[in-house]
């Protein structure tokens, strides 16, 4: 009998908890809308994708490559994000610079970025400081997957 | 045998023979740059440096002859002190290029300095420019700021090819490798320059920015271009990563054979390897008129030893001809001869082979195919592959698509329409393909395993270096399988179940395999 007691007790203040977070958060949430108080956080759901949350500094979205002064891709090829991708999903082929300064450009850059787990790697790896991953673009979604393979002219956009 | 002490270990080495070489017998390596076991010590490198007691000054290895009762220390605090100090006058000057860098992975100049290295930075004064795509051959090209002065290209150049064509010009920081009078390096050897290249200063055209080596698989192998039979080292891409194109074999480089070819081969064999990919045999069918029908070679063995069979049986033993190669191995030669010849009474033997082309006096031979010497030593009894012989017969086997190259399509055409089955194992496409009947697909050697006999007599085994994918058959198996569908000597055939089953039977038949 006391047990039984004991349990609907527990009941009740689990649900005195439920309401006190609603009241504190509908109140500051109501605040917020009115503009009034807008610091201080209620725990209030994100309106995606009408709102958007601001991504931290070192977020990872969507790579792009990095161009030199003069308009060419940074890019070396020198294979070493394709060898250090743990997904297996960048492809490089080089081709031979006019310049002997430069010497190695990417014919061909391809990120599949169906495979990309957004690891950062090749952000880490590369050398020449060719590719990044600070687009702040995370809507990466397409309807076919052929869409999803990034060619050296998307990359570079 | 002097008995000599490397870091306290008593060896004994033969006579006349280098510190470098002595300790590198026993399996203790000394780092160098310059020295090569094709030609005598230069000593330009002084990365070999050793301690020897008694002595005030460090050694060097790879220029000392060993004494009785020296005593050497390879890894001292004073070696590795100066070695040290010999790789940083080497960077002083040396470009930041391993990204870029074709040698990257396999460089003697990387792999020294991840293993003495992370010294920190002397030189504040900028490094000298210096060319970076010099036309040194007709497929090479030399980086001057990379290269380390080792002259091992020159020496090549001097006592393997005997041109002569470079040497090291001008002195102090301007000396650099330069060409004399031709317009740059053009030889049948000149491929091995690469190869030799301590460093990434000469990186080969053929090769140059197409991988990187360390997603290459190295895979041992016999160049099949001609009667030489180099050893070879077959580079291929091993699957990883996935996105690299398909490409299989990126590079062919020389193993080390000092029977066979010492540490070289020619650039014919070197940049020849195209073959392996294009053109290739890829579909068994069997053509009836137009109708092409694939099919499995089990069931292909079935219908031509069905043929075989009906024209054995009527004693037609006369109107069957095989068409050999000398692409073909020791066992498969040998298996031709104990199945058609021995087993089936076939006297109608011919052999087609490639034209042969131009020899030199060093390494590459007139003769473009693998295995002569070994068609020659088992001994089978061919004839040149006249039409008219052809032309009356009920069945023809032809391997190899070299009976297309020497003559002319319409004669060829008119011979063959009067044989009344045709097989062709082939392992690259040709004018025979549309002439025939059944055309199988077959490895070319780097796909198959067995041996070879080379110009000189050599038997050399070689296993599979690239996997044969297509709905072809190795041809040793498709022999077995005939002579198995066929019952001939049942017992004899059915214990020759592997290349290595049939050379041992090879060895026990025919006295020179012994
Ligand atoms: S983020 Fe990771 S998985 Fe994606 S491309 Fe870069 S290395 Fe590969
Ligand atoms: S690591 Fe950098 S420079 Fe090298 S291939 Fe990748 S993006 Fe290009
Ligand atoms: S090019 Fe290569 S082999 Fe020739 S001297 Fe320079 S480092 Fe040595
Ligand atoms: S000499 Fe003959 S066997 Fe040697 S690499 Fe050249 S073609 Fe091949
Ligand atoms: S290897 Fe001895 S000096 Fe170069």
């Amino acid at each position: 009998m006391i047990k039984a007691l004991g349990y609907f007790l527990e009941i009740i203040k689990g649900g005195l908890i439920t309401v006190r977070h609603f009241v504190t958060n509908m109140w500051f949430h109501t605040l917020k809308v009115l503009g009034l108080k807008a610091k201080r956080r209620g725990a209030v759901t994100i309106q995606y994708p009408e709102e958007k949350k601001e991504l931290a500094a070192r977020h990872r979205s969507l790579h792009r490559l990095l161009r030199r002064e003069d308009g060419k891709p940074r890019c070396v090829s020198c294979l070493l994000c394709v060898t250090v991708c743990p997904s297996e999903c960048i492809s490089v082929e080089a081709a031979e610079d006019p310049d002997s300064e430069i010497q190695k450009v990417p014919a061909k850059f391809i990120i599949d970025l169906s495979r990309c787990c957004f690891c950062g790697f090749c952000v880490e790896a590369c050398p020449e400081d060719a590719i990044r991953m600070d687009t702040g673009k995370i809507e990466v979604a397409e309807y076919r997957r052929a869409d999803l393979i990034y060619d050296l002219d998307k990359l570079l956009k | 045998m002097p008995k000599i002490f490397i870091d306290d270990r008593a060896v004994e080495v033969a006579e006349g023979l280098t510190l470098l070489q002595a300790a590198e017998s026993v399996g203790i390596p000394i780092p160098h740059f310059c020295y090569h076991p094709a030609f005598p010590p230069e000593g330009s490198c002084r990365m070999c440096l050793v301690e020897i007691e008694g002595l005030p000054k460090l050694e060097l290895a790879c220029s000392t002859v060993v004494k009785e009762g020296l005593r050497v220390r390879t890894m001292s605090p004073k070696v590795v002190e100066a070695r040290k100090s010999v790789l940083e006058f080497l960077l002083a000057e040396h470009p930041l290029d391993c990204p870029i860098c074709d040698k990257a992975g396999e460089c003697k100049l990387q792999d020294y300095f991840e293993e003495y290295g992370l010294f920190k930075s002397q030189f504040k004064e900028a490094k000298e420019k210096r060319e970076k795509k010099f036309k040194l051959g007709r497929n090479l090209i030399l980086d001057r700021e990379r290269c380390i002065l080792c002259t091992r290209c020159v020496r090549f150049l001097n006592e393997i090819t005997k041109t002569e064509d470079a040497g090291i010009l001008n002195r102090g920081i301007h000396s650099e490798v330069g060409i004399f009078e031709s317009e740059f390096i053009d030889n049948n050897y000149s491929g091995n320059l690469a190869q030799i290249c301590p460093v990434g200063a000469i990186t080969d055209t053929d090769f140059r920015f197409k991988t990187r080596v360390w997603f290459l698989e190295s895979r041992e192998s016999i160049c099949p271009l001609c009667s030489r039979g180099c050893n070879i080292i077959m580079d291929s891409h091993a699957g990883y990563p996935r996105t690299l194109p398909t490409r299989r074999v990126y590079r062919v480089r020389a193993r080390q054979n000092l029977d066979v070819n010492f540490h070289w081969i020619c650039d014919y064999g070197r940049y020849g390897y195209a073959y392996l990919d294009e053109g290739r045999e890829d579909r068994l069918v069997w053509k009836k008129g137009d109708r092409e029908t694939r099919l499995s070679w089990d069931k292909a063995a079935q219908i031509l030893s069905e043929k075989i069979r009906s024209l054995v049986h009527l004693r037609k033993n006369s109107r069957i001809g095989i068409v050999l190669h000398t692409n073909l191995t020791n066992e498969e030669l040998f298996l031709a001869d104990r199945v058609f010849r021995k087993g089936l009474g076939v006297e109608k033997l011919f052999l087609a082979d490639p034209p042969p082309g131009k020899g030199d006096e060093f390494l590459l031979t007139a003769d473009r195919t693998a295995n002569r010497r070994g068609l020659q030593e088992v001994g089978l009894p061919v004839q040149a592959p006249d039409l008219k012989a052809l032309s009356g017969l009920d069945l023809l086997l032809i391997f190899g698509h070299y009976l297309a190259a020497g003559t002319s399509p319409s004669d060829l055409k008119n011979a063959l329409e009067k044989v009344e089955t045709k097989a062709l194992f082939a392992s690259h496409k040709s004018g025979l393909d549309g002439l025939v009947d059944f055309v199988i697909p077959v490895p070319v050697i780097a796909e198959k395993n067995g041996s070879l006999t080379n110009i000189d007599g050599r038997v050399q085994p070689f296993v599979a270096g690239l996997s044969f994918a297509g709905d072809g058959i190795a041809e040793w198996r498709a022999l077995l399988d005939l002579a198995r569908e066929l019952k001939v000597e049942h017992k004899y055939f059915s214990r020759l179940a592997s290349p290595e089953a049939i050379y041992r039977a090879l060895r026990k038949e025919i006295p020179f395999f012994k």
